[in-house]
């Protein structure tokens, strides 16, 4: 008789279409292959909604077919599965005419996460106090911490201005410019809703630099080779204010 | 009250609940229907943070809940995922849940997840596993959990026990409850040609803990546990026979396909309900 990791091994194989399958080959185990495959359709349809609308669901979920083969689940929740769906259609054949494809993939995969990171525990009064605690020589080897839920994407694509015409409920003109310059972008949660802002060259490199865990000096150096006119001052009081920059990490 | 052990609400009302899904959370918060208790799949809550948590909060300041886990693979012959059992954990000391559950099939093998509820070979050495698995959860979590019999398409050649008394033995050797889906004790009956009602006279009654009501499809000879209709006459009568025999035990109406408006889930849960107030009355 068959041992359980037998019996599980050939069910598996069964479901993968391999050839040490199960020699059982009925309708009945098609229900399990067909039933699958709907849940990780199912569940990429609700973190890549907008990939969706642009390839449309038939191209969307042979992608996501193909997707599933090349990167398998690895955990029992659905929930953080994807996060190489925008790597993998970088790679996709069929989607090479698709150059912003790739970006927009891996926006909607930040708001994601942004929807399910931790929530913050600093406030601009707070960090604004540590900050006035840290003696002046002190200031450039500060390490802040952002707020959970921040992720910052670069794009050489129009990707903002494409999610923002594709979500739920936009009425407006629809048109997107191609060729029109870089989005750097700060994704993040505001009051529990995500929110997607475009920021300058500056201050993405700085906050990149801090998100990276790079001290107060060092990011300021790659601001300035980012924008060369960067105000550190200016981009700090922003930052906190918006609660994107929560706290100093303790070292 | 957020973060507070909660003690109202610490048990499952012997009515119907219904599966709350996200389509419904605002409308649920916004005006506090009158439902006996709700329940949830637990892995949509293991965030680290966020909106979804926060709601889920306030449904339960309001409303018994249940946590119903999906994902866990208790019938794996992989490594048990502790990680996962954490983060359960986690979501059971925040919430304090009524009832945590989770289903007596597996999900992934060799590293690899399908995400699917995968039925077991009904063998001794599976129930041996299970059993180990269920007991190191128990004391993972602290607490008992009831495990659900899954639906399936399929029956291993191996299996050498009735589903039945698999599911049974569980309970027995564990001290784990169970939560009897009485729709797919139907599927089942009719896929493999197994008789229902011997079914549940297998199930020692005063290990139930909870039961499901759902919808299912058909596909050629097969029926399928969609969770996408209403729950089929056949399927009313069945749980009537089940409350006979278990007496009234919360109920579960549950829909996760083609989600319907929440009135026609309440209009479920009605219908339930009288059931269980018909199976009173005759108790009493």
């Amino acid at each position: 008789m068959l041992s359980l990791r037998e019996s599980q091994t050939r069910f598996a194989a069964t479901l993968l279409g391999s050839a040490d399958a199960m020699d059982a080959p009925d309708e009945r185990l098609a229900v399990y292959v067909s039933t699958v495959r709907a849940n990780y359709r199912h569940a990429l349809a609700a973190t890549y909604p907008v990939v969706r609308q642009l390839v449309g669901v038939p191209f969307f979920e042979a992608a996501v077919d193909t997707y599933v083969m090349a990167v398998p689940s690895t955990g029992g929740d659905l929930n953080v599965y994807g996060d190489r769906f925008g790597e993998f259609l970088a790679g996709y054949s069929h989607a090479r005419d698709l150059a912003y494809l790739p970006d927009v993939a891996r926006v909607e995969w930040a708001v994601d996460e942004a929807n399910r990171a931790a929530d913050a525990c600093g406030t601009p009064e707070s960090l604004l106090a540590a900050l006035a605690a840290v003696p002046a020589a002190n200031v450039p080897a500060q390490r802040f911490v952002l707020d959970p839920s921040c992720r910052l994407v670069a794009t050489e694509h129009p990707v903002f201005r494409i999610w923002q015409v594709h979500q739920p409920g936009f009425d407006g003109d629809a048109t997107v410019q191609f060729g029109t310059g870089t989005d750097r972008l700060l994704v993040r949660r505001e009051n529990g809703v995500v929110v997607i802002e475009r920021v300058v060259h500056g201050d993405f490199a700085l906050l990149r630099a801090l998100d990276d865990g790079h001290d107060l000096a060092h990011a300021l150096d790659a601001a300035v080779a980012a924008d060369p006119a960067f105000d550190l001052g200016a981009a700090l009081r922003t930052h906190i204010a918006n609660r994107t920059l929560v706290g100093l990490r303790n070292e | 009250m957020a973060g507070c052990a909660k003690p109202m609400n610490s048990q499952l009302p012997v009515a119907a609940g219904i599966g709350l899904r996200s389509p419904h959370v605002s409308h649920v918060l916004a005006t506090r229907p009158s439902v006996a208790w709700f329940e949830v799949h637990s892995e949509n809550y293991f965030a680290d943070g966020g909106p979804a948590l926060v709601a889920l909060e306030r449904v339960r300041a309001d409303y018994p809940l249940s946590l119903h886990g999906v994902g866990m693979s208790l019938g794996s012959t992989d490594p048990l995922d502790v990680a996962h059992v954490a983060k359960l954990r986690r979501l059971a000391d925040r919430i304090a849940p009524a009832c945590i559950s989770e289903h007596l099939c597996w999900s992934s093998v060799g590293g690899r997840h399908f995400n699917d509820l995968l039925p077991l070979p009904y063998t001794r050495e599976a129930l041996d596993h299970i059993c180990a698995r269920v007991g190191r959860v128990q004391e993972m979590l602290g607490r008992a959990i009831a495990v659900e019999n899954v639906s399936s398409y399929f029956a291993f050649p191996e299996s050498t026990l009735e589903e039945a008394a698999f599911v049974a033995a569980v309970a027995q050797r564990t001290g784990c409850k169970l939560l009897v889906d009485v729709n797919n004790i139907f599927v089942n009956a009719h896929n493999h040609g197994v008789d229902a009602e011997g079914y549940l006279a297998a199930i020692p009654p005063a290990a139930v803990a909870e039961v499901h009501l759902a919808g299912f499809s058909r596909s050629g000879s097969c029926l399928i546990d969609t969770h996408g209709a209403p729950v089929a006459a056949e399927v009313w009568t069945l749980y009537e026979r089940a409350l006979a025999r278990f007496g009234p035990v919360p109920t579960l109406i549950e829909w996760d396909t083609d989600i319907p408006e929440f009135a026609v889930l309440q209009r479920e849960a009605a219908t339930a309900q009288s059931c269980l107030e018909g199976c009173h009355a005759v108790a009493a």
